[in-house]
């Protein structure tokens, strides 16, 4: 699934020796060796930090008191020399120089506040993740969380690129079971969050991602053609809104303005990309994928290579990715683990129970190489992608099995932009909220006009 | 549980329909089976027995279900939200018998009777004198809902998925209407979709070349004949796939692959796959058993480019069938799928090859775009002169747009769309005009949102009659999950459709319409949760014959069951008391039914008592087990919370898992049963798992996939137990006739589900009173289905709506 093999072919050809190829997503053979889609050094200099957010329900095996004596997540060691013999985190060790290891904050806004939400921890940990606030219970619309991380970043540098930021997902989101105890189903749902009360759904067919990132249409005329219709038809969509809103009652019509909001979102996106369309070198650009792959890992692949295609082509620098669903059944047969994930994480701190948990989270940390092979295998002017980017990947679930939010696992990969120094491990005082960290990461990301992010208490060194 | 979240405009709706306490009546109502004598009129003597019964657990200090009844007064239930809240959530657990709990001194039965009559007749008689319709924001179009109004309205069948973001639940639903969050990427989603499907169903010259990929399961059995597929043929797949114009089309084909990267069931000789379009073969492929994966062609196997015209046409690629008959080999995988890859090498085993994809690339040498249904549908005229085009154009897009918004389309209506017509035509002709047209209808709000107008000179707050063409909206989409037809739009058009006669006369045509088939397949099977069978992948060692084929004849066998009751308009009970069901050979082979052969379902008659009802469906006692064994808990959980409507509360953390009780115990295995009684003697899990696990234990004699067993580990199924109100369960006869002794319960959580699916919104407490009513009169006519649907529609929540307030702007949760 390998897609930037530094050996370019063209559509043309392509389609002449397909008897073999068909079937791959077209991406493997279709991105060419060198960058191509140069910009001028303008735009270059003002290269923005590329941020992934990787959200992985239900905490580590190494959170649990057991786990993390075995040192099945945080090496014992602190500072540069740390080990990952043991841990989870193992398959990052070939790039331990770009990887910073932050152990031991709290994600304390996923606790229950109130009696009737004790037990709802599932329902609630994803939407704590990115915004480290706690989520207000309710079934209905009167959602309320937080500005999530990646949507603060977003706002403040995301009019950069066409596409301000996107999100993905791997797990169906169609579960009736999945969400209860009286949470909407948007907290289990999404990791990224507008505004307190506006959830943004992710997308999971990698099909879909592809079209947004470059348009529908076979040649560059098509897509050109098919941006312009889009646009409008957005305009006239936008123009049948406002005749309808007479007719509206008050709420309708509030509803009716936020769609109404979204449209204009939309309408600039298409005109960015129609820009960029325009603009600059002959872009070359591969051929969609089809469908959502059966294979947790070739999708997750297929969402990274998105990624790095989507950074490349700068149309847009800001990702989240939610690889699980909390309390999910699957099953991972690739992890060397029959049990179900929600199953195995409720292992009650049994040796055997936690080591075969572990193999899960292995194999989830394991999706991230590949990640960071495809960002360091394209170069920019002074380095690669990979020195562009920062990784963020953890849990707001720390011990599943207790259902606790304490000494969540969390840890940062990738460049960084000289951001971070890397190769280093630190183990926060107790009772430190991850939110402070994230406070710092929005400091150094260049938010630094503000003092608060959820629930944090100050900033940390990272 | 939070089920009733209360709405701020109701606050005091309650109150200006009492003049007191004072004046409430024994029931208006007849309820069978016990009398209101003893409490009668006296909220005074419930209050004694609430004091007496209910305050020590539910007390300020303890706050047992989070709930305080220590202040609660019986003759103000209705004169507030959060004391009708309360009532409310008092007669849901009193109805289904849940409390007092077992082990707790609990009144005569008789007077909990009482107690729960008294509530329910002053909070109805508070309701009927002030009906609350309630109110939601407008709806969208949901994945279900847009693909058939596509298909109702082009005729071509579209893999919505490809576009639309996934649908949020609420309420076990997909189409509640304020979890419908406006997003960039939902609007994105609507407009990429009317790109492509105006291309497709009116045929693209222009076509880019694409792939599409159909892939079979790998526990997908093919031994024998598919649906749609010719006769001679075995396993394979055949689907309906939209041609986008006339040319060359290549077909792929992908056998599976055993472990090493070779063919599956490479020994068992040389086979062929015929590529069909329409029953007519195009191709016929022969599979080279010796070819690998490691190849650089992998397992790739490809026809000669071959001419299609556009439109719909059915594809399949299935494999020759060679032999007829029964297999007389020493190990017989059963029925053949491929749960193990490692026998596919093998001699000695009959093992034949699967189909994983098919993937259909083209169009080549595109040489136009021929006749097809829907062209023939869309350009109901052409123009033979350049000044017949733009009139012949303006009554295509008319007709469309009548139908696309559900109502009649007004003069602004085509004058917009036109102005898409007169940019396409310049582009591409007069077909590229109506192409265009038809892109921007189906990217229109009238389209894809489901607005309701607010008639002029209503105050927020106020109650109004929804409009005609709303009513026929709200109809269609419940029955049929998809738009309205002429009939309907011409009723509403006329005003005649919120006639009583009228409205009752359409909701039978509707119901005896094919289209009604929606209320099995989208309805009952949100409802019942068969989605969630796709979840289970049974252990292939334990459960070696559970395959996709089975899969999905189980959830075919209750949605079948369900449709039938509607068409049947049987009493909506069958569902559970059934003495007959649909199966297929493979569902009858599975319960042991002899004598169904053949694909087709049909009805067969129960010999015995077990199985009778969904509680038998293979789908339910499936959806509700682990992989590798049972889940009494989930199947209890799954009861309670479906059929009675009063979800256990979460689990505490810290749970051992029942896998860490130890599996076996004097040198023998034990049985699920005793693992769990193990694990129950945990006291902080003992009060609710008393009440969640004889219920799924009385079902133990189903195994994880249905199938009747009298052991487990080797040891007899032992499913006796007792039920929290003291019930003695031997099996699962008991455990449903339980259920059907209290009717009333059942009654009233199926009409809840249908309410909140027939609304778009969550069932709040305030409906309640609406929903009694409902089975009351449905009780008259022997609760037939028909019954409980005009009920729902002559509700005033369906036909009535409250002017909303503003919504205030919110304020953050405060933190510890």
């Amino acid at each position: 699934m390998d897609f930037i093999t530094g050996k370019h072919i063209s559509r043309r050809t392509m389609l002449k020796g397909m008897g073999a190829s068909v079937g791959l997503p077209l991406l493997d053979a279709m991105i060419p060796a060198a960058r191509p889609w140069s910009r001028s050094e303008a735009a270059r200099a003002a290269d923005g930090t590329r941020l992934v957010c990787i959200e992985n329900v239900h905490g580590a095996a190494g959170c649990n008191d057991l786990g993390a004596e075995l040192g099945l997540w945080s090496p014992k060691e602190e500072g540069k020399d740390f080990d990952l013999s043991l841990s989870s985190m193992q398959p990052l060790d070939p790039f331990r120089k770009y990887l910073t290891i932050v152990s031991d904050t709290d994600c304390r806004m996923a606790d229950a506040f109130q009696p009737s939400e004790i037990g709802g921890d599932h329902f609630r940990t994803t939407a704590v993740f990115l915004t480290q606030a706690h989520p207000k219970q309710t079934e209905g619309s009167d959602l309320f969380v937080g500005t999530s991380f990646d949507q603060i970043y977003a706002q403040r540098f995301g009019d950069a690129t066409p596409i301000p930021s996107m999100q993905l997902t791997i797990e169906n989101v169609d579960q009736a079971g999945g969400c209860a105890y009286g949470y909407a189903c948007a907290y289990t749902d999404t990791i990224s969050w507008a505004s307190p009360s506006q959830p943004l759904p992710m997308i999971r067919d990698p099909r879909a991602v592809f079209e947004q990132l470059f348009g529908a249409g076979g040649t560059a005329e098509q897509r050109a053609e098919r941006l312009r219709t889009d646009r409008s038809i957005l305009d006239w969509v936008m123009g049948e809104m406002n005749g309808l809103r007479r007719q509206l009652g008050a709420a309708d019509r509030q509803r009716l303005d936020l769609y109404t909001e979204n449209i204009r979102e939309l309408e600039q996106r298409i005109r960015r990309i129609e820009q960029q369309n325009t603009s600059g070198d002959e872009r070359e650009i591969p051929e969609a994928p089809v469908g959502v792959p059966d294979s947790f890992s070739e999708h997750m692949h297929l969402m990274f290579d998105l990624q790095v295609l989507a950074f490349m082509s700068d149309t847009t620098r800001i990702f989240s990715l939610k690889m699980g669903r909390d309390a999910s059944p699957r099953v991972y047969p690739e992890s060397g683990t029959d049990s179900p994930y929600h199953a195995s994480s409720h292992h009650g701190g049994r040796e055997d129970r936690v080591r075969d948990f572990e193999k899960i989270n292995r194999y989830h940390v394991s999706m991230i190489p590949y990640l960071l092979e495809k960002l360091q295998s394209v170069s920019e002017a002074d380095g690669t992608l990979l020195d562009k980017t920062m990784v963020m990947y953890g849990s707001a679930m720390a011990d599943s099995n207790l259902h606790n939010h304490i000494r969540c696992p969390l840890f940062l990969v990738g460049g960084a932009n000289g951001l971070l120094q890397g190769e280093r491990h630190i183990r926060a005082d107790a009772g430190t909220p991850m939110a402070n960290v994230m406070l710092t990461l929005l400091h150094k990301l260049g938010i630094d006009d503000i003092e608060n992010f959820g629930n944090s208490t100050g900033t940390f060194a990272v | 549980m939070n089920a009733f979240a209360s709405a701020a405009f109701v606050a005091g709706l309650l109150l200006l329909g009492m003049a007191g306490p004072a004046g409430v009546g024994a029931p208006a109502f007849p309820v069978p089976s016990h009398s209101a004598a003893a409490l009668g009129d006296d909220p005074e003597a419930v209050n004694e027995v609430v004091q007496e019964y209910c305050v020590r657990c539910h007390s300020e200090t303890r706050r047992r279900g989070d709930l305080v009844l220590e202040t609660f007064d019986a003759a103000s239930v209705a004169s507030s939200p959060e004391n009708a809240l309360v009532a409310e959530r008092m007669i849901r657990k009193l109805r289904a018998g849940m409390m007092p709990p077992a082990g707790v001194r609990r009144p005569e039965a008789s007077v909990l009777d009482d107690v729960v009559l008294e509530l329910e007749s002053t909070l109805d008689e508070a309701w009927e004198k002030n009906p609350e319709p309630g109110t939601r924001t407008f709806q969208r179009l949901n994945q279900a809902e847009y693909a058939s109004a596509v298909k109702d309205l082009l005729g071509i069948e579209v893999d919505v998925g490809a576009f639309l973001p996934l649908d949020t639940k609420s309420a076990n639903f997909d189409n509640i209407a304020d979890v419908q969050m406006p997003s960039a990427t939902v609007m994105e989603g609507y407009l990429r979709a009317a790109g492509q499907i105006a291309r497709l169903a009116l045929g693209d010259p222009d076509a880019e070349i694409a792939n599409t990929i159909y892939r079979l399961s790998r526990i997908q059995s093919q031994r024998d004949q598919v649906e749609g597929a010719p006769f001679g043929t075995r396993g394979g797949l055949s689907v309906v796939h939209n041609f986008p114009a006339d040319g060359k089309y290549v077909f792929h084909i992908m056998p599976y692959n055993a472990v090493e990267g070779e063919v599956f069931g490479r020994t068992f000789g040389t086979e062929h796959i015929e590529i069909s379009i329409d029953g007519e073969r195009v191709a016929l492929l022969e599979i080279d058993r010796w070819m690998r994966e490691s190849e650089p062609t992998g397992l790739n196997i490809r026809t000669d480019s071959i001419q299609v015209p556009a439109g719909p046409h059915r594809v399949t690629a299935a494999f020759i069938r060679q032999f007829e008959g029964e297999l007389d080999d020493l190990i017989r995988p059963i029925d053949h799928t491929l749960a193990d890859g490692q026998i596919g090498i093998g001699y000695g085993v009959t093992t034949q090859q699967h189909l994983q994809r098919l993937t259909i690339l083209g169009p080549f040498e595109v040489t136009g775009v021929s006749d097809t249904p829907t062209r023939r549908y869309v350009f109901s005229c052409r123009p033979t002169s350049p000044a017949e085009a733009r009139p012949c154009a303006e009554s295509i897009v008319s007709r469309l747009a009548t139908k696309a918004y559900r109502r009649d389309a007004t003069d602004e209506d085509v004058e917009g769309l036109m102005s898409f017509y007169d940019e396409g035509e310049e582009r591409g002709g007069f077909e590229g005009g109506v192409r265009l047209a038809l892109q921007a209808l189906l990217a229109s709000p009238h389209f894809i949102f489901r607005m309701e107008e607010v008639p002029d000179g209503v105050r927020p707050g106020e109650i109004y009659e929804i409009s005609d063409a709303d009513l026929a909206s709200r109809l269609s989409f419940f029955l049929w999950g998809a738009p309205p037809d002429q009939e309907l739009i011409d009723l509403a058009d006329r005003g005649d459709l919120s006639d009583d006669d009228e409205l009752e006369r359409q909701v039978l045509r509707m119901l005896a319409d094919p289209r009604a088939e929606a209320l099995g397949g989208r309805f009952a099977a949100q409802w019942l949760r068969l989605q969630d069978l796709e979840k289970i992948h049974p252990d292939a060692l334990s459960y070696p014959y559970f395959d996709e084929t089975l899969a999905e004849a189980m959830h075919e066998e209750t949605v079948h069951l369900f449709n039938h009751i509607v068409h049947e308009d049987r009493p909506i009970i069958d569902l559970l008391s059934a003495d007959y069901t649909f199966v297929n050979e493979r569902l009858a082979r599975h319960y042991g039914i002899p004598g169904v052969l053949g694909t087709e379902f049909r009805r067969v008659e129960y010999a015995t008592e077990q199985r009778r009802g969904i509680l038998g469906h293979g789908s339910i006692l499936t959806l509700t087990s682990h992989a590798n064994r049972t889940s009494p808990v989930l199947r209890g959980k799954w009861v309670m919370e479906v059929l009675l409507g009063a979800p256990p509360p979460p689990p505490p953390p810290n749970v051992p898992d029942l896998d860490e009780t130890e599996g076996a115990e004097d040198g023998r295995f034990l049985t699920v049963r005793e693992r769990m009684e193990q694990h129950r003697a945990n006291p902080a899990c003992s009060s609710c798992h008393n009440m969640i696990d004889p219920i799924g234990l009385a079902l133990e004699n189903f195994d994880v996939t249905g199938a009747w067993r009298e052991r487990d580990g080797g040891n007899l199924v032992d499913p006796v137990g007792e039920l929290y109100d003291g019930t003695q369960l031997a099996g699962p006869t008991d455990l449903r006739n339980v259920l059907l002794s209290r009717p009333e319960v059942f009654y009233r959580i199926f009409t809840e589900n249908l309410m909140a699916y027939a609304l778009g919104r969550r069932v709040e407490y305030y409906d309640m009173p609406a929903i009694r009513r409902i089975t009351r009169r449905a009780a008259d006519e022997g609760y037939r289905v028909s019954e409980f649907i005009l009920g729902v529609v002559n509700t005033p929540a369906f036909t009535q709506s409250r002017a909303a307030q503003p919504v205030v702007a919110q304020t953050p949760v405060t933190t510890s």
